[in-house]
């Protein structure tokens, strides 16, 4: 089995379980094994903080889950409409944390082969999906919601977002 | 044994909460440790008492008091926190820190009886704002870190822009 990183697909073994989730308009997919559960429409907390992305908490079984309002990066602007929380584990060096992504409509199982990205792609896509006529982009968790993904060069501070 | 063990579990459950003051700033609310604070003083009160200084490089001070021969600097709690400008009809007098923080209301008391990390996925400012996060009557509040308002570095500049406008009187005084 080849190597793997908990975000990313690996090229030796590359036909692993994806969840497809969807946000806007577009499908999307995330290696089966980081997501820990779906979670329905619970209570978004909000708070201030100057974290990319970071739109609040949530509660889930006794923890507090941050909730990365990913759609900013990937359709451009703020999910309006969600029905659902995609909860993942997020890898901080050896540990990792529990992260909820906001989704629309249900997500189902994919178990399809993994194509390698091309060198244009962005760096929160780790390859894609073949899934009928569809190409699906396989989202690499940690790029996706780290600040990298929303940093452009000479931003200045991140903005409060209570 | 068993009268031990029953015992632990007796002192576990009875392990008492912290205090905290729930209060308000630009309709978020927030906890403090009730014990991080010395007094609570309405702005009216204190009006007469708050000496305006001239200084930019902390823009979120624009006055100090003077209670008990110490000078607390007094921080816009909207300012500090990025959120809405409103109107402030409190300061809560910081007991450890020469701070003074202006809120617009106080909600009540509490206790909280569990501090939950802020989760790593925070990675901006909040971790020094915040000492974690309290979970009170389906409420996530954060918990307000009292050392997070003003840094050292900070007081360093709010100390010398106020000892350099403190001698300019005197300065123009002696010209005369």
């Amino acid at each position: 089995m080849g190597a793997t990183d908990m975000n990313g697909a690996d090229s030796a073994d590359a036909k692993h379980s994806y969840v497809l989730l969807r946000v806007g308009n577009r499908r999307f997919a995330l290696r089966a094994e980081l997501v820990e559960e779906l979670a329905p429409p619970v209570k978004l907390h909000r708070f201030p903080n100057t974290t990319a992305l970071v739109a609040g908490v949530i509660v889930r079984r006794g923890r507090i889950v941050p909730v990365y309002d990913v759609s900013r990066v990937l359709c451009g602007r703020e999910s309006s409409v969600h029905r659902f929380y995609l909860v993942a584990r997020r890898k901080f060096g050896k540990e990792s944390e529990a992260s909820a992504i906001p989704v629309n409509g249900e997500c189902e199982l994919a178990n399809s082969e993994w194509v390698a990205g091309r060198s244009d792609d962005a760096a929160y896509f780790a390859g894609s999906l073949q899934v009928g006529d569809e190409e699906i982009k396989v989202l690499n968790l940690e790029s996706l919601v780290s600040g990298a993904a929303t940093a452009a060069p000479g931003d200045g501070p991140s903005e409060v977002r209570p | 044994m068993k009268i031990a063990s029953a015992e632990g579990n007796k002192a576990r459950r009875a392990r008492p909460g912290e205090a905290v003051i729930l209060f308000c700033i630009s309709n978020q609310t927030f906890a403090i440790a009730a014990d991080a604070v010395q007094e609570i003083r309405s702005t009216d009160s204190l009006g007469g008492a708050a000496i305006e200084i001239e200084q930019a490089e902390v823009p979120k001070v624009r006055h100090l008091v003077e209670r008990a021969k110490r000078t607390y600097y007094v921080v816009s709690g909207c300012a500090h926190f990025g959120l809405k400008l409103t109107r402030p009809t409190l300061v809560l007098i910081l007991r450890q820190i020469r701070a003074a923080i202006l809120v617009d209301s106080i909600e009540r008391m509490a206790e909280i009886s569990k501090l939950h990390a802020l989760p790593r996925g925070f990675e901006g400012d909040e971790r020094k704002w915040y000492r974690g996060l309290a979970y009170l009557e389906d409420r996530v509040i954060p918990v307000i870190y009292p050392g997070g308002f003003l840094t050292t570095e900070e007081f360093v500049r709010l100390d010398h822009a106020t000892a350099v406008s403190a001698g300019v009187p005197q300065l123009e005084g002696a010209a005369r």
